[in-house]
């Protein structure tokens, strides 16, 4: 028996083309049934997330399997010539260490990310559940899994933020702990203060408030983010009783100065208060990051932390496949 | 057999500050520190035992004993506090203080080698005693927890966040949050602690004795009710903390 995979990921094929091979979480176990019945497949798992669709299987002959599997998803998504330059296609040994590295996060597009571990657990699940699974891929999945919880655990593979939004909230938390008693206000209802909002609010941020010029914008957003909006006019008033203020608007000076915040001390009783300026020009006067209590963050400084964070993670990438090479030569797998 | 109870608490102690401080260099979580504490405050239960047998007394009869019961006090609040409040690096931070405390106290002349009984003890003079080195140890804890405070306002604000210090210090809000606990666990006992001391008979001779504890305890005061009402900054409150602190010592001049 031989171990094979066939896949497209987000290196190697566009999202028009990876759309057309994506599976849906409740089809998992149906298109791995389906592809078990192909001639020669005796076990099959499929894994399909928003980067990636791959399917590993294990067939008496690895080479002619991948001709016939490549054969069967083209005319299935009716893609004649247009999907082979976007596959990849390993066997064996090369198969079963690129299970290892999706699992570890290492063939993520952001390096070392642990959502994935859950979703290819989810696939390998639906695979079990069709009962399409049997000595060959149930011992390369468990063991793979294995393999990932030891390269996160003794390498620092997921330290560290590796995104503007995410740099932001580790910060807010490092400030004020779980965020479910933290308020937040957002000025200018722009995309980036939106993610970053939305990161905060996943996390646990309480209440938000969005203050824009545009009213409408601002109630738009208030909305979609469970939120009440401010009127442009007010948002002084609120920053007595927030914790955190995302600011990104097109304002070409500050709309946050020292006096501002001066003013509103008193009332805050001198709590701490975090300014993320995401704005270009920037939306806070520095000489704000002089009061004692304030901690300010431009959008010089997260990127600069996001990139040393990502940068520190490609560090560790030898580390990972060095971990990886030795637990798969120490398990003797079937199928490599 | 106290005086090497006293050495073992105070090399456990050291071991605890420099595996800390070594776990937290490298970015980790120590977790042997709380247990090393826990082994520090069980060697100090045997010093004090064997000191308040030998005394038939509380054992805060000379300037060593104190030092002693103050480290044994700031041990117990930070293996209260510190898992409570999930902020386990305090015991890095702690652990340096009891050294040096114990060190002190180890030093000749400091400690009495052979404790005599207290004669004509009073229930009120111990309550005194007891209550008010309790407070210190909350009030020292709170110091640390100041110089916590302090150390990772400065990172955040000098934007200096990849050392391990930083991936391990607590939010800026617990400690902020466990500081004023024990700031008003600490007044409380001290509360109790002076009012014991009026009440308890006494010559002139600790008028000076209480006068500065009177100070202190004002001090704690205003700096509660300045809190509480008006409100301080984090670095502010930090700073008073610690120098409340090092000038309460001073207390300790008059006994």
């Amino acid at each position: 028996m031989e171990l094979l995979c066939l896949g497209l990921n987000h290196k190697t094929a566009p999202v028009e083309v990876r759309e057309r091979f994506a599976v849906g979480q409740g089809r998992l176990g149906e298109t791995a049934s389906e592809l078990r019945s192909l001639t020669g497949v005796t076990e099959a798992v499929v894994v399909s997330t928003c980067n990636r669709t791959e399917f590993y299987l294990a067939a008496h002959a690895a080479g002619e399997t991948l001709e016939l599997l490549e054969i069967h998803l083209t005319e299935k998504t009716e893609l004649h010539g247009i999907a082979a330059p976007h596959f990849y296609r390993m066997e064996k040994f090369a198969a079963a260490r690129h299970l290892c590295r999706v699992v570890s996060g290492l063939d993520s597009m952001m390096l070392g990310e642990t959502e994935i571990f859950g979703q290819v657990k989810q696939s390998y699940q639906a695979a079990l559940d069709a009962g399409t699974t049997a000595g060959v891929l149930n011992r390369l999945f468990q063991r793979a899994f294995g393999i990932g919880k030891k390269v996160r655990t003794d390498t620092s593979i997921q330290e560290g933020s590796t995104s503007v939004g995410n740099v932001a909230v580790d910060l807010a938390e490092k400030i004020f702990g779980h965020l479910k008693d933290s308020e937040v206000m957002i000025l200018g209802a722009g995309e980036m203060s939106r993610i970053t909002a939305q990161s905060l609010v996943s996390r646990g941020a309480r209440s938000i408030f969005v203050s824009n010029r545009s009213f409408d914008r601002a109630e738009e957003l208030a909305t979609e983010m469970g939120g009440s909006a401010v009127r442009f006019d007010d948002w002084q008033r609120v920053l007595e009783r927030v914790d955190i203020v995302i600011s990104s608007t097109g304002s070409p000076h500050a709309i946050v100065r020292r006096e501002h915040v001066e003013q509103a001390r008193r009332a805050r009783k001198y709590r701490p208060l975090f300014f993320i300026d995401i704005a270009v020009p920037r939306d806070i006067d520095p000489a704000v990051g002089e009061i004692e209590e304030v901690y300010l963050y431009d959008i010089d400084t997260l990127e600069q932390l996001a990139d040393a964070a990502r940068a520190k993670r490609l560090k560790q990438i030898e580390q990972c496949e060095r971990i990886i090479d030795a637990e798969l030569a120490k398990l003797n797998l079937p199928g490599i | 057999m106290d005086y090497w109870f006293l050495v073992a608490a105070t090399l456990f102690a050291l071991l605890g500050a420099v595996w800390g401080m070594v776990a937290v260099h490298r970015g980790r979580r120590s977790r042997w520190t709380t247990a090393l504490m826990l082994l520090v405050l069980l060697c100090q239960l045997g010093f004090l035992g064997m000191r308040g047998e030998a005394r038939a007394a509380c054992p805060l009869a000379d300037r060593g004993e104190i030092l002693v019961f103050l480290s044994w006090s700031l041990t117990l609040f930070y293996l209260l506090v510190g898992p409570a409040y999930r902020i386990s690096l305090l015991g890095v931070f702690t652990a340096p203080v009891v050294v040096v405390f114990q060190t002190i106290a180890l030093m000749p002349g400091v400690l009495d080698r052979n404790p005599q009984e207290v004669l004509g003890g009073n229930g009120w003079h111990e309550t005194h005693a007891a209550t008010s080195v309790l407070a210190y140890g909350a009030l020292a804890l709170a110091a640390v927890a100041g110089v916590m405070f302090l150390v990772l306002d400065r990172q955040l604000k000098e934007q200096h966040l990849k050392s391990g210090l930083f991936r391990n210090l607590p939010p800026v809000r617990e400690l902020l949050v466990s500081l004023e606990r024990l700031l008003w666990m600490g007044g409380v006992l001290l509360t109790i602690g002076i009012l014991a001391g009026f009440i308890m008979p006494h010559d002139n001779a600790a008028l000076g004795h209480l006068i500065a504890a009177v100070a202190v305890w004002i001090g704690y005061a205003v700096l509660l009710g300045v809190k509480t009402v008006r409100g301080l900054t984090g670095r502010r409150l930090s700073l008073a903390t610690m120098l409340l602190f090092i000038l309460s010592l001073g207390v300790f001049a008059f006994i």
